[in-house]
């Protein structure tokens, strides 16, 4: 009976190490992701923060400064952004866990839970700020609504500019979940 | 009686072969309580996306048809007001059937994963697909938030005016379309939280 067992387990050993090899694979995937989404939220944080443009004239009906706090929208932008790269960093101990431990199951659910709860709060500030965006550039003849563009041109340049790194990052969440759903899926 | 090189231990038939039983955990059937667990997951995967079909085509129902003509009019402003006016609004329409036509279309993906609770294919893909239908969803009711915020309270700074003070049938309509996206974004958001639960294996 005891030759019969260690026949068996020595099979087991054998066929789990390149399944586990896939696994420890997506894991460092997933560590390398999570850098490049810190990066993109955070560049785009800081420059649509520091955003800053007052035109050298003035008359007494309009003002002529513009900041990223003037829109409500883009301040959600920069919060938003601002909390998605304070979630990636904490995350990215989760994540070197299971690069060393790569059969965790319950926590890898936890990640992608949390992953997509932060991926629903970067799209909502992302596409909220785009669509301020389009209007500074393009205006609206039906509401009225001028496009502020052709005044402030440094400052609609900064605020185009930062919304990449913020799309860069929903693109990263989505690679993110895949991965780690694939990591949970494979025996 | 053995003689002393080699030694024969006679081990009988029935317990050779119960070892070699117990020793076969791969092929056994799976716990029916977690069998149980896993399609009692599928189930609610299902009900909660026929509640994200009708949330989604409510809402791009409700901003199609949210059109207001005022009934006076000068030289210089238009005083109609609908959907295809604002962009963004028509972004909203499109993004929002887009998504409850992929749900409708993935409910047979759903029915399968209630047929066979272990089959881990079908799950990893709805896993995938509701993700980017969730993005979908949540980009296009934030940005039809933005502008209804807009609309509502206009923007000293960008010298916006709040449209919404004369054309107030149209706000509403757009308002309670937005409401029901967002009520479609949660329900996408615990579709995706249960498909990542089920993936567990066993």
């Amino acid at each position: 009976m005891k030759q019969i067992s260690d026949v068996e387990l020595g099979d087991k050993a054998k066929s789990s190490s390149p399944r586990s090899g896939v696994k420890k694979g997506l894991s460092i995937l997933d560590f390398v992701l999570r850098l490049i989404a810190i990066v993109g939220t955070l560049a785009s944080a800081v420059a649509m923060g520091t955003t800053n443009e007052t035109l050298p004239f003035f008359t007494r009906f309009t003002r002529f400064r513009a900041e990223y706090d003037d829109l409500p929208t883009f301040t959600f932008f920069v919060v938003a952004n601002a909390i998605v790269s304070g979630y990636l960093v904490l995350s990215l101990v989760l994540s070197f866990f299971h690069i060393v431990r790569s059969n965790a199951q319950n926590s890898r659910v936890l990640l992608i839970i949390f992953d997509a709860a932060m991926l629903g709060l970067l799209t909502a500030g992302a596409s909220a700020s785009a669509a301020i965006v389009y209007l500074a550039h393009n205006g609206n003849t039906n509401t009225n609504w001028f496009a502020i563009c052709r005044q402030f041109n440094s400052f609609c340049e900064r605020i185009s500019g930062s919304l990449i790194g913020s799309f860069v990052g929903v693109g990263v969440f989505l690679l993110l979940i895949l991965v780690s759903g694939l990591a949970l899926s494979r025996r | 009686m053995a003689n002393r090189d080699s030694i024969t231990i006679d081990v009988d038939q029935e317990t050779r072969t119960a070892a070699k039983l117990e020793k076969v955990p791969m092929l056994a059937a799976p716990k029916p309580a977690k069998r149980g667990l896993k399609k009692g997951i599928a189930i609610t995967d299902f009900v909660l996306r026929l509640g994200a079909i009708a949330a989604a085509l409510s809402a791009a129902a409700t901003m199609g048809t949210a059109d207001e003509t005022l009934p006076f009019f000068t030289q210089f402003f238009q005083f109609e007001a609908s959907y295809d006016d604002l962009p963004t609004f028509m972004f909203f329409v499109i993004a929002m059937a887009i998504v409850g036509g992929y749900l409708v279309l993935s409910l047979p993906l759903s029915i399968v994963t209630i047929i066979r609770p272990h089959a881990a294919a079908p799950r990893l893909a709805l896993l995938i697909l509701d993700t980017v239908a969730l993005t979908l969803a949540t980009s296009c009711a934030a940005a039809a938030t933005s502008i209804v915020y807009l609309a509502h309270n206009g923007n000293s700074s960008a010298n916006w005016m709040a449209v919404c003070q004369q054309f107030t049938g149209f706000c509403q309509g757009a308002s309670g379309a937005v409401v029901s996206s967002f009520v479609a974004v949660v329900l996408l958001m615990l579709l995706v939280a249960l498909s990542a639960c089920a993936l567990r294996r066993t």
